[in-house]
């Protein structure tokens, strides 16, 4: 036993004294630590060593929730206090329940063969300034490099009234780049994001200062060699960047039950599938999309989410059709199914929500080879650089970054600033091939009030769209 | 707490550092989320910590430390830490002190608030009384207090209150509109008013048409237009530009928007986010940024100044500068001269997901949410649906042809991401794009 786990048991305990039907606490420990490496400077480290408890409780069918960084049995009294006195004093019409699940007892954590809390910060410092080294050998104008190493050490212990003991450990690494070339008056600009879950051996899993490299280059070729993009109807070849992008965008939010239930609707929004959407067809028989807490190594990596649920695959779209919700225990109650472990907070201090965790496109069978030199006209957008959609997941755009013309189904000159502004039907019922190899970026998904910049990645092999508009 | 702050100040300088600030924050907030009409979850937070920024020998380390019974311990910490980085030869220094800060004090109103439903039913039942059917939004009692203390003789205490309703109301799911209450006095929290703009907004948007791309006269609603100030106060942090991140590089002294725009930042004012000082203790101010569409000044803290040549405009965060709250001065006509000016355009009440194709171009889009209205002679003829603004920061800034007399506080989740206060505008020449399929 633990003094942590000691506070989340005597908060749970505390709250079912004081009238709580289900009552849940949750300690975290972070010790992120960042740094900024801008135009060959670091800017400034930043070190964190964050602690606290959040306690929820659900009182006459209410959800009070609160939380300190006083680890002190006196600090979690009060903020027990505070969550039932504020969740007694909602006054529902109608009453929240959570889904029936079973409790788990239960011990995890990611392994890592050289433990980030072992990596000095020169270490860390000299493996960024070495691909900044790289990237400023190449010989042309690079007019600004913003490049963000950060980790985060995840502890947590969890309880719930029902029975639910979880303890653990989640050691995460990240590398964001930015960088802007210039050619005349021609400018352009690019962003990436790699995460992992584990040690320090993460770096070298990335050929981080080969990908930097090939952008940068790739990006000097758009801004000498590159044309206009046609425009009109015609094939694409997105990349797994792009993949990994709509996945995220138009599978993944708009299955996420809160949102279909409106919990989200002022702020992330609301979806395009109702409630009884399930499916609903949405994209080619091709098509299947899932979300996966259990990829190893992947920044969104966990075995039990927030509230003590395990963690499985989840299904999004099959073959075309939306087959299953992310939920929660609430949302699930709602729509009289159980939780898919998707429930998630970014910390101590803010209550779990409905997440995505790592989300792609399931790979098939084509090389990229296969699914180009079958393409008589039309573009391969390798990468984007904008992109959005509309608060129902409905309206995308993604403008491309690395893009080039195909014809005859080769690759030939590059083409700027290519656009795909399309439903989310008619971009997924396109789809007529899919290739096989498989590849991943991180992200951070922004959600709720107050703001949860979650953990999250997105990939999907290479994909085939048939006669779709670009311009 | 004003001990805290010294101590870990102290405790910085003994052990060698050149500078030392320590910003102790006792975060008392409390928040209801509501959605289907009632409450979803409240929440109330008893957080205090310390934001600290240690140099030592040019080396810059910034941490929050929650423990603060233990700061000695995380000082020492931070300063090891500090020592095995690098120098930042950028790194200039903080503001000297001691200062003067203004004397504001946060209403004992918003102080002793400790229940916020009767705030969520107010604005709910305005907006189902304008004809909404489901309300969704967040009600907020911020409430945090700062003991600032830096090594070059700053000394700061600051109480901040203030209240703000989020709303927005549906009809169904592709009608809908959003209100906006933001307060620092109880005296002015108006959440019926937000709700029923939320609410007849919705009402309006019954039944919208499918969208015909094209360049438009646009008549941007404030909370809309706030979202590009916001861009634009954002964009004009001297990190941002430095970074490559925006659109202003090079350009103080030059036109970056029409005439009709000026536009200050002043976290002095009276504002949901007023502050006594910035990161670096130094008293904030009004800053006037663009004048008559003339790019004046970006925002700096010492650091970023030193390289401007210039001095800090008080607006220092922890490691960047950054706005405090955007004021865009109003125009001379009533909002309804306004919308009478609009021959054929459009009515944008609400924007998100804001991005860029290139900063440094200012080439962006973002999709518009809420009511879409067509206007024909001031009039509306119909609702649409489903467009995005694909345009240019400088090229929207430079294409204000009015401003409405009077400007209103918005901020909302994350678009807006500090006050802005902010009048109607109309913009010419506006690109409008849809989804080809």
């Amino acid at each position: 036993m633990n003094a942590e786990m000691d506070l989340v048991d005597f908060a749970v305990d505390q709250a079912r004294s004081k009238g709580a039907t289900y009552a849940e606490a949750r300690y975290e420990k972070q010790d992120p630590e960042n740094f900024i490496l801008k135009n060959g400077v670091l800017d400034a480290l930043y070190v964190g060593h964050d602690q606290g408890i959040g306690v929820r409780v659900l009182v006459n069918g209410a959800l009070g929730f609160a939380a300190t960084n006083s680890l002190s049995k006196d600090g979690v009294r009060a903020i027990v206090d505070d969550a039932i006195k504020i969740a007694k004093a909602s006054r529902r019409k109608t009453k929240i329940t959570f889904a029936q699940e079973d409790s788990i007892a239960m011990n995890w954590s990611v392994p890592e063969s050289k433990k980030l809390a072992d990596v000095s910060v020169e270490e860390k410092i000299a493996e960024i300034q070495g691909v900044d080294r790289d990237v400023m050998q190449l010989g042309f104008k690079i007019a600004a490099r913003f490049f963000n190493l950060s980790d985060n050490r995840i502890r947590k212990f969890f309880a719930n009234s029902e029975g639910s003991r979880i303890e653990s450990y989640s050691p995460r690494l990240r590398v964001f780049y930015f960088l802007t070339v210039v050619e005349g008056a021609g400018v352009e600009q690019t962003s990436r994001n790699y995460g992992w879950s584990g040690g320090w051996e993460g770096i070298s899993t990335w050929g981080l200062s080969d990908r930097v490299v090939e952008e940068a280059r790739s990006m000097h070729r758009s801004l000498t060699e590159g044309k206009k993009s046609p425009e009109g109807k015609m094939d694409l070849v997105a990349g797994p960047q792009v993949a990994g992008i709509a996945s995220h965008e138009s599978c993944g939010h708009p299955t996420e039950a809160d949102r279909v239930l409106g919990r989200e609707a002022a702020q992330a929004g609301k979806s395009f599938i109702p409630p009884d959407g399930l499916g609903m067809r949405v994209g080619s028989e091709l098509v299947t999309v899932v979300d996966d807490p259990t990829v190893e190594h992947a920044i969104a990596y966990y075995l039990t989410d927030d509230e003590g649920v395990k963690a499985r695959r989840r299904y999004l779209y099959k073959e075309g059709r939306v087959t299953e919700f992310l939920q929660n225990r609430e949302t699930a109650a709602a729509l009289g199914t159980h939780s898919n472990g998707a429930s998630r907070a970014v910390n101590y201090n803010v209550e779990a929500i409905v997440r995505m965790a790592n989300t792609f496109v399931e790979p098939k069978d084509h090389t990229l080879e296969e699914l180009l030199e079958d393409v008589k006209f039309g573009v391969y957008m390798k990468s984007f650089m904008e992109w959005n959609i509309d608060d129902k997941r409905y309206n995308a755009k993604y403008a491309g970054r690395e893009a080039y013309l195909i014809e005859d189904g080769e690759v030939k000159h590059p083409v700027r600033n290519t656009i795909v502004e399309l439903t989310t039907p008619a971009f997924w019922s396109a789809v007529d091939a899919v290739g096989k190899d498989l590849d991943f970026e991180a992200g951070f998904c922004g959600k709720s009030d107050p703001g949860q910049a979650l953990d999250a990645s997105m990939g999907g092999p290479p994909i085939r769209l048939r006669n779709v508009h670009l311009r | 707490m004003e001990d805290v702050a010294s101590r870990i100040v102290d405790k910085a300088i003994a052990l060698g550092c050149q500078d030392a600030v320590a910003d102790v924050v006792e975060n008392r907030s409390y928040q209801i989320r509501f959605a289907r009409n009632e409450a979803v979850i409240s929440n109330q937070w008893r957080e205090s910590n310390a934001s600290v920024f240690v140099v030592h020998g040019k080396r810059v380390v910034a941490s929050d430390v929650r423990d603060l019974s233990k700061t000695d311990e995380a000082v020492e910490r931070l300063v090891k830490i500090a020592k095995t980085s690098q120098a930042n030869p950028d790194y200039a220094g903080i503001a000297k002190g001691p200062f003067r800060y203004a004397r504001t004090r946060p209403d004992p109103k918003v102080l002793s608030l400790h229940e916020g439903g009767k705030y969520v039913e107010a604005a709910v039942g305005g907006a189902l009384d304008q004809g909404a059917k489901e309300c969704a939004g967040s009600f907020w009692k911020y409430e945090d207090e700062h003991f600032l203390a830096t090594s070059n003789g700053a000394e700061g205490h600051d109480h901040r209150a203030s209240l703000y309703l989020s709303i927005r109301a549906l009809v169904s799911l592709e009608s809908s509109g959003h209100g906006i209450a933001c307060a620092s006095k109880l005296s002015q929290f108006q959440p019926e008013k937000a709700g029923q703009k939320a609410g007849r907004i919705a009402a309006l948007a019954r039944t919208p048409k499918p969208a015909k791309a094209g360049r438009y006269t646009v008549l941007f609603d404030p909370l809309i237009f706030g979202s590009l100030t916001d861009q634009v106060g954002g964009r004009l942090s001297a990190w941002a530009v430095l970074a490559g991140l925006s659109p202003f590089g090079k350009k103080i002294g030059k036109r970056v928007a029409s005439s009709q725009l000026t536009l200050y930042d002043d976290g002095s004012a009276d504002s949901i986010a007023r502050k006594r000082f910035d990161a670096e203790g130094v008293p904030t101010r009004r800053n006037l940024l663009v004048n008559k569409g003339i790019l004046k000044t970006y925002l700096h803290n010492t650091s970023t100044a030193k390289k401007f040549k210039t001095k800090t405009t008080g607006n220092a965060g922890l490691v960047a500068p950054d706005s405090h709250a955007v004021f865009v001065k109003p125009g001379d006509r009533s909002r309804d001269e306004i919308f009478s000016e609009v021959k054929d355009g459009l009515w944008l009440t609400n924007t998100w997901y804001t991005r860029y194709q290139s900063y440094v171009t200012g080439d962006l889009s973002t999709i518009p949410r809420d009511g879409i209205f067509h206007i024909r002679n001031g009039d509306v003829v119909e609702a649409w649906k489903d467009i995005r603004v694909t345009d240019n920061l400088l090229h929207l800034m430079k294409n204000i042809v009015a401003l409405s007399d009077e400007a209103e506080q918005m901020m909302w989740w994350g678009e807006v991401s500090v006050p802005n206060f902010v009048p109607y505008a109309l913009i010419k020449d506006v690109g409008i794009t849809t989804s080809n399929q």
